[in-house]
């Protein structure tokens, strides 16, 4: 039997450097980075009817969300919106674990967008290992110059898209273009473009590592049946190096031949056949990795693979299972309340308050007089007739109000109105309601209540 | 590590570990906070109860709103953080 040796493989090693081996999932990553960025900086440019298609609008306090205009009293919609982003996010992790980590997380994308710069103006790692240790020439200067050029204008870019988000981008461009950025915009600008130059050229995966709490938590969502990236102990082991003409099962070895790539490509520095670590953000540069080594040994692919524990103990791996089902069913009925909420959902908003100061009030003719404030919101972006009546007691009428009241797209009409009825029909404390109906063919309408205050004999 | 001086990072310290995640989960807690609060309250409404004449505008109301929720998590989870850290170990409670 021959005893496992380095052969020129592992010699030349020392010169092949990790990350650019490349391979299936390195593609799938470029894919997701190019496409995601995309999607972030091109969004804010998109139009809808005459304004932004997604803003955010806080100067104006309303959210614009393609064909649908939100306003704070919508809040809940938005809070479950977040409840469905997160418990997706719960979904997912239990089916096919961390690929939001290696793949669709703002931290992995934009620390690849960086490191693709770096790549470019200083070149592969041991160029890069080179220049750092050279001295000062101007070589040197221009590469880590350009760099950091590279970096802030991509990090400005960043960081005033993200505001483009929250104010009109066109209004911001134009701003940015003629240097007349107001001072809070210029410095929400610079604070998450700075924020993202920290993230994405320095800290990288330490904020998987110390700072994010999903990965964390993601312990409590995955069980035997979750997709992992995971070291086939059973084929691997034992471990050992070998020349490549060598049966490894004369020499008595498993298929690892222990050339430490995985452990050289993991962002996060940890060894992947130790098994399934908290560290590890599922980016699968090993599996690139081993799946290289494995070709050039001629051995079959996927000794370290996307699979699941059950999987790999040759057991069967089941999707349909408790979990999935009770994730999927909030899921489905969150999604199912918000889509129902939101298509019943009639943009005005009445507000009726009681003048707290006087009970009631009696007039000539046996008349009894409530005083209250009446507030309608048109949350439609067009300005909108609205009728307003009262209702409840007998003969109860409004004074004080035109019979038809407009108010502007996005307006607040705040009225103050007395409503009046027979002494007669009324009796101490009784529920009346307002009613506003829109004067046009929608049919929306809205109804509060209030109380209608009279003497009791 | 070979691939951490690649990517360009280093091992933190537990002293460096702690610092940029009490500011991380405060950043990210006063996020909710100031979403939570400004959905309720229009910060020119606000303004207005405490000075009549105070010329502050809807997004330097935002802006403090949210640096008055950072500093308050930031106080809350950077004391949290420093009383875990420096607590008494096990055995020298015992010893007492």
């Amino acid at each position: 039997m021959n005893s496992p040796q380095p052969v020129s493989m592992y010699e030349s090693q020392k010169k092949i450097y990790p990350r650019e081996i490349g391979g299936r999932f390195a593609n799938l990553s470029k894919l997701a980075t190019v496409s995601l960025l995309g999607l972030f900086y091109l969004i804010p440019w998109l139009m809808w009817d005459d304004h932004q298609a997604i803003l955010f609008d806080l100067p104006a306090r309303k959210f614009y969300l393609v064909g649908l205009t939100l306003w704070p009293q919508d809040f809940p919609y938005l809070a479950l919106l977040l409840i469905i982003a997160a418990l997706s996010l719960f979904f997912f992790t239990a089916l096919a674990g961390r690929l939001w980590c290696g793949f669709a997380c703002p931290q992995t994308v934009w620390t690849e967008a960086f490191i693709w710069i770096e790549q470019f103006t200083e070149g592969t790692r041991s160029q890069r290992m080179k220049l750092d240790k050279a001295p000062w020439s101007w070589n040197k200067l221009r590469r880590k110059g350009s760099k950091q050029f590279l970096w802030i204008a991509l990090s400005i870019w960043t960081g005033f898209t993200f505001v483009g988000y929250f104010e009109p981008i066109r209004e911001l461009n134009h701003q940015f273009m003629t240097l007349t950025v107001g001072g809070w915009t210029a410095f929400w600008g610079l604070f998450y473009g700075f924020a993202t130059y920290g993230n994405a050229a320095y800290m990288r995966e330490q904020v998987c590592k110390y700072m994010c709490p999903y990965a964390r938590f993601q312990s409590a969502m995955f069980d035997k049946d979750t997709l992992i990236i995971s070291y086939d102990e059973k084929r691997g082991e034992p471990r050992g190096r070998r020349q490549r003409s060598v049966d490894p099962k004369l020499a008595g070895l498993g298929d690892c031949i222990d050339c430490q790539l995985c452990v050289q490509v993991c962002p996060t520095g940890i060894d992947i056949r130790e098994g399934l670590q908290y560290e590890c953000i599922a980016c699968a540069a090993c599996i690139d990795a081993c799946d290289s080594v494995m070709d050039k040994m001629k051995y079959p692919r996927g000794l370290v693979r996307y699979t699941t524990e059950h999987a790999m103990h040759s057991e069967e791996t089941h999707i349909v299972r408790p979990r999935m089902m009770v994730y999927g069913a909030l899921l489905l009925v969150l999604v199912g309340s918000l889509v129902t909420s939101m298509a019943l959902r009639t943009p005005i908003i009445l507000d009726v308050i009681r003048d707290r100061n006087s009970l009631y009030r009696e007039l000539p003719g046996d008349l009894i007089e409530n005083i209250y404030t009446v507030k309608i919101i048109n949350q439609s972006n067009d300005k909108r007739d609205f009728k307003l009546s009262v209702a409840g007691v007998e003969g109860i009428h409004l004074d004080g109000v035109a019979d038809i009241v407009a108010v502007d797209g996005g307006g607040v009409l705040s009225i103050p109105l007395r409503a009046r009825a027979e002494r007669k029909s009324t009796y101490g404390i009784m529920k009346i309601d307002f009613i506003v109906e829109a004067m046009d063919d929608s049919g929306d309408r809205r109804v509060e209540d209030s109380r209608f205050l009279g003497p009791t004999p | 590590m070979v691939s951490e001086e690649y990517r360009g990072t280093k091992q933190w310290s537990r002293d460096k570990q702690a610092v940029f995640t009490v500011i991380w989960i405060s950043f990210l807690c006063a996020a909710i906070g100031t979403m939570v609060f400004f959905a309720i309250f229009d910060p020119v409404d606000l303004i207005g109860i405490f000075d009549q004449d105070l010329n502050i505008d809807r997004d330097a109301g935002y802006a403090a709103g949210f640096f008055f929720f950072w500093c308050l998590s930031l106080i809350c989870s950077g004391i949290t953080a420093f009383l875990v850290r420096t607590a008494p170990k096990r055995d020298a409670i015992h010893r007492e």
